[in-house]
């Protein structure tokens, strides 16, 4: 047979045998079109998430690749696999070494050193941070801060006082008489006579206030802080999406913390201030607090936060806003049921409102009518929102500080070491930073950055200076009076030893007291440290930037084949799963999508299947006739698989560029991303999906072997039916 | 003349149920080079059987078939298509063209499948056979634009396209009124004529015997007789 000629033949029959079967071939043709469109979407958008996803993987923390320890017992996870900082993932001792033999690898651009730990952090209470002021106050020789700071200590003491009766009245006996003592102590130090004391000699006086109160006020604010230590310098140049916001870089060799804004937004800043945000975003993007559920509740929240705002509020201010806020917001009428309903009008926009209290202000308090009125003014709706917002940013938020601590304080983060005792180390906050693309995302805003030497403290491990003063120390032991500030380095330093027993001689309390006073005095490790330092110390793991991301499988192998040959014991992991559960978020959707195209074409397949064989039985005469003058069983078995063939390519031709056309649609208008997850997943707040011809010849592949499957069992069948069915029955 | 088509004591049997048809006792026949043959005899005697044995689409129980000298026996099912391709032609009672096909395209097939032409080559033999069964003005309908007659003749046409040594037409006026037979008969006799075709064809009409040169009657499976016919006999 002429192979030109016959294949002419072929089509022709194929292309009138689907013509004179239209119906069919509409809706096999329909099917296959659909699983078409379905694959091109469907993996070009799952595409642009991986590709988008690994880019706020990569240039966010994770860098291309990572390494870490072998003899790791959990799988690294850069964006954490839960709350705490458990998963036991071994440890690079010298990160020098595994640079120098990385670094030497083609198409490795940069080597930077991690380590990633979750951590407590606090600040001290109030009581601590009004002494300390005080403290500083006096040593500047500065007269004019203690009457400021007076009757706001004097307020503090006024809440701690009725904790105190309330702790009083329901402790046992034994309790009761510390209780009582300490009563003793806080209205000794509310009343103007120790004041006057304080005047005379304000030492006494201030270690009374360090010895006897302070421990009283309790931890101060407590929260958690995901920090990943590394080289800062080298981390800020590599990482492309690092963008420092506010402050200052973190100078070379200088210990520090940065935190990311998102982390400080959604963490860290004033609770009323945060939900306020979330309901003036809404009013800006036109959604109204009636009638959403999730920003209705946010506003009941916010209404019951004045006590959190009258805290802070220094006492001529807090005078000051309360008058403000009275020419503002008026009460009508009497307040209701003990005080706990009330309408109050508010005079901007002339709107009536009710606020009502879970409990009535005690009248004799400190700050009732300034509670009372600023309850009224944290109850807003969609009119009084704008107005009030605003005052709280322009009036209110200039009085209170709306963040914990702010760039340039020093801050004190305690984390469980290594060895499971808690290490605590005072670093100052240079800055905030934001990752590009991804200042929406809690899951890249959740990391802070930390450098690598405050990190190994943190971790339980010594540095060379530490290691040789402790060495120091221990030959100098007794024969020396050991100098106070030596002795304190000796206590919360370095020394793992000395620290282990005395966590377990004097218990949690008492330490997280010594703690405070440390932190109160506010000693930072100033001393600088050499890159060299940095560098041959330990590290978690390791980010590995490549030149070019492309050559990514190959460079993976050629590291760890670099790494093994230099004896180095590490495990080299791409960066889809060092980031864990996040960047096998799209292996999961792409595994659900390959799921339903998979049963798209199974039914397509089956479909196909039945209409063929169909379609062989009424032709029986048909290739019968073929059979006897002369076709051969491959012509007949071509014959058929051309027809479907024909069909498949032809309407997944259609359907790849329906497919190509909704990518094509969807890239000008761009999916939102609504959530946290989706930023991220997008790599910013849309995605704009991309198709490439590999999508349409893999979408026309598998139609055209779907195409195949569907046909060669009625294919064989066909070439079964022997000539002499040509010669059977006239009709 | 030489012998084109020689059966040797062929046996065909079916199995029906539990039983065993014997559509062919054992047939011994021989057709010489541009006969005009009829088989005739009443349904179930086994022309059809007798038939497809000739045609090599199907495989004796017993005996041998030579078709041109050569014996079908030891062929592949591929070395029997193509000696179907190459010496034979059919005509079938139900025409059986291709119906996606046009008229042209039909004729055309088995050249196409033969594959041993060129294109000029191929469409002045698919003109030339077209002509000769005067359905020249026919040839881009498709089958079901065209009438019994017309359907028969292309289907003529396919058969002697390839210039086959022999041609078989099983029942070949059978879905066709009497004068429509008669003329496919014609046509037939005259291509017999003309081109030296040997022609063997089945029926059971007496008026299609008419035009036979050799009749040859079956009977339960045997050949009861075998005698010249029509005219040339009587010459």
């Amino acid at each position: 047979m002429n192979p030109i000629a016959g294949f002419g033949l072929l089509l022709r029959m194929a292309l009138r045998s689907l013509w004179s079967h239209k119906v069919k071939s509409l809706i096999v043709g329909s099917l296959m079109a659909f699983g078409t469109t379905l694959v091109v979407t469907g993996t070009a958008l799952l595409d642009s998430i991986q590709s988008a996803m690994s880019r706020s993987i990569i240039h966010s923390l994770a860098g291309h690749l990572q390494v870490y320890s072998s003899e790791a017992e959990d799988e690294l996870s850069i964006y954490g696999g839960g709350m705490m900082s458990g998963n036991e993932v071994g440890q690079i001792p010298n990160f020098s070494k595994v640079k120098s033999v990385i670094a030497a690898v083609p198409n490795v651009k940069a080597v930077v050193p991690m380590g990633i730990q979750l951590a407590n952090m606090s600040r001290g209470s109030d009581l601590d941070r009004a002494f300390s002021q005080l403290r500083e106050a006096h040593r500047r020789g500065d007269a004019t801060v203690a009457p400021r700071l007076v009757p706001r200590i004097k307020r503090l003491l006024s809440l701690l006082e009725s904790e105190l009766i309330n702790r009083e009245a329901v402790s046992s006996p034994e309790v009761k008489k510390t209780v009582t003592a300490q009563l003793v102590d806080v209205r000794r130090v509310m009343n103007a006579a120790f004041w006057t004391e304080y005047d005379t000699d304000p030492l006494t006086a201030l270690d009374f206030l360090d010895t006897r109160i302070a421990p009283l006020g309790g931890e101060g604010r407590l929260m958690y802080l995901r920090y990943v230590g590394t080289d800062l310098d080298s981390f800020s140049s590599n990482f492309d999406r690092f963008q420092l916001v506010e402050g200052e870089m973190v100078p070379k060799g200088a210990r520090g913390l940065l935190i990311n804004q998102r982390f400080a937004e959604s963490r860290l800043k004033l609770t009323a201030a945060r939900l306020l945000d979330d309901l003036e975003e809404g009013r800006q993007q036109g959604v109204p607090i009636s009638g959403t559920p999730n920003l209705e509740s946010k506003a009941r929240r916010l209404a019951t936060l004045a006590g959190s705002i009258t805290i802070l509020l220094e006492p001529k201010d807090a005078k000051t806003i309360e008058a403000q806020l009275a020419a503002l917001i008026t009460p009508l009428g009497p307040a209701t049921d003990a005080g706990k309903t009330q309408r109050f009008e508010d005079l901007k926009t002339g709107t009536q409102f009710t606020v009502k209290r879970k409990t009535s202000p005690d009248l004799e308090a400190y700050d009732a009518n300034l509670d009372r009125l600023l309850t009224a003014f944290l109850t807003m709706d969609d009119t009084t929102l704008q107005w009030r917002a605003q005052f709280f940013y322009e009036v209110l938020g200039k009085k209170i500080d709306l963040y914990p601590f702010e760039t340039g304080d020093v801050v004190t983060i305690r984390a469980f070491t290594k060895r499971g005792y808690i290490k605590a180390v005072n670093v100052k906050v240079w800055g905030k930073f934001v990752f590009k693309g991804l200042e929406r995302s809690e899951l890249s805003g959740a990391a802070n950055l930390l450098d690598l030497m405050t990190f190994r403290d943190l971790y339980g491990q010594m540095t060379e200076a530490q290691r040789e003063e402790l060495s120091q120390i221990q030959a100098e032991a007794g024969a020396q009076d050991v100098a106070r500030e030596n002795a304190e380095d000796l206590f919360f330093g370095g020394d793992e030893e000395t620290e282990t027993s005395e966590t377990e001689t004097t218990g949690f309390s008492e330490f997280a007291g010594v703690n405070l006073k440390r932190q109160r005095r506010a000693t930072v490790d100033e001393r600088r440290f050499q890159q060299d330092e940095l560098e041959g110390g330990m590290a978690i793991n390791a980010a590995i930037l490549l030149e070019d991301d492309s050559m990514l499988a190959e460079t993976q192998a050629a590291v760890q084949k670099a790494v093994d040959a230099a004896g180095l014991k590490l495990r080299v992991i791409d960066h889809e799963r060092a980031s864990g559960l996040i960047g096998q978020l799209a292996m999961l959707i792409r595994g659900i999508l390959y799921v339903a195209i998979f049963i798209i074409f199974a039914v397509a397949l089956v479909i196909i299947n039945n209409s063929m064989v169909m379609a062989t039985l009424e032709r029986v005469r048909e290739i019968g006739t073929l059979r006897a003058i002369g076709a051969q069983k491959r012509f007949v078995m071509a014959m058929f698989m051309l027809e479907t063939l024909t069909l498949g390519l032809v309407t997944g031709g259609i359907g790849a560029a329906l497919g190509a056309g909704i990518i094509t649609i969807i890239n000008r208008v761009g999916i939102p991303a609504t959530n946290d997850i989706m930023v991220f997943a997008f790599s910013g707040p849309r995605l704009r999906p991309d198709f490439t011809a590999d999508h349409i010849f893999v979408a026309v592949g598998i139609i055209m072997v779907v195409t195949l499957l569907a046909t060669y069992y009625p294919a064989r069948i066909a070439t079964r039916i022997q000539p002499i069915e040509a010669m059977r029955g006239a009709d | 003349m030489s012998v084109i088509v020689d059966l040797r004591d062929v046996a065909k049997e079916f199995p029906l149920g539990k039983t065993t048809v014997h559509a062919l006792r054992g047939v011994s026949l021989s057709i010489q080079k541009g006969e005009f043959v009829a088989i005739a005899g009443p349904s179930g005697s086994g022309k059809t059987t007798m038939l497809n044995q000739i045609g090599c689409v199907d495989v004796p129980t017993r005996g041998e078939v030579f078709i041109d000298g050569q014996s079908t026996s030891a062929l592949s099912e591929r070395a029997l298509t193509r000696l179907r391709l190459r010496k034979l032609g059919f005509i079938f009672q139900s025409f059986n063209l291709v119906g996606v096909l046009d008229v042209a395209q039909n004729v055309e097939l088995p050249l196409l499948l033969q594959g041993n032409l060129t294109r000029k080559e191929r469409d002045m033999r698919v003109a030339e056979m077209i002509e000769k069964v005067d359905l020249t003005p026919q040839s881009t309908q498709r089958p079901n634009e065209l009438s019994g007659g017309q359907r028969q003749r292309v289907a003529i046409a396919r058969a002697l396209v390839t210039r086959p040594s022999i041609v078989m037409a099983d029942e070949p006026t059978a879905n066709l009124d009497t004068d429509t037979g008669n003329r496919i008969l014609e046509v037939m006799r005259t291509l017999n004529k003309k081109e030296g075709t040997t022609f063997i064809f089945s029926t059971h009409d007496h008026r299609v015997m008419e035009h036979a040169r050799r009749l040859v009657t079956l009977v339960d499976g045997l050949i009861a007789t075998d005698a010249p016919h029509g005219s040339e006999a009587i010459a």
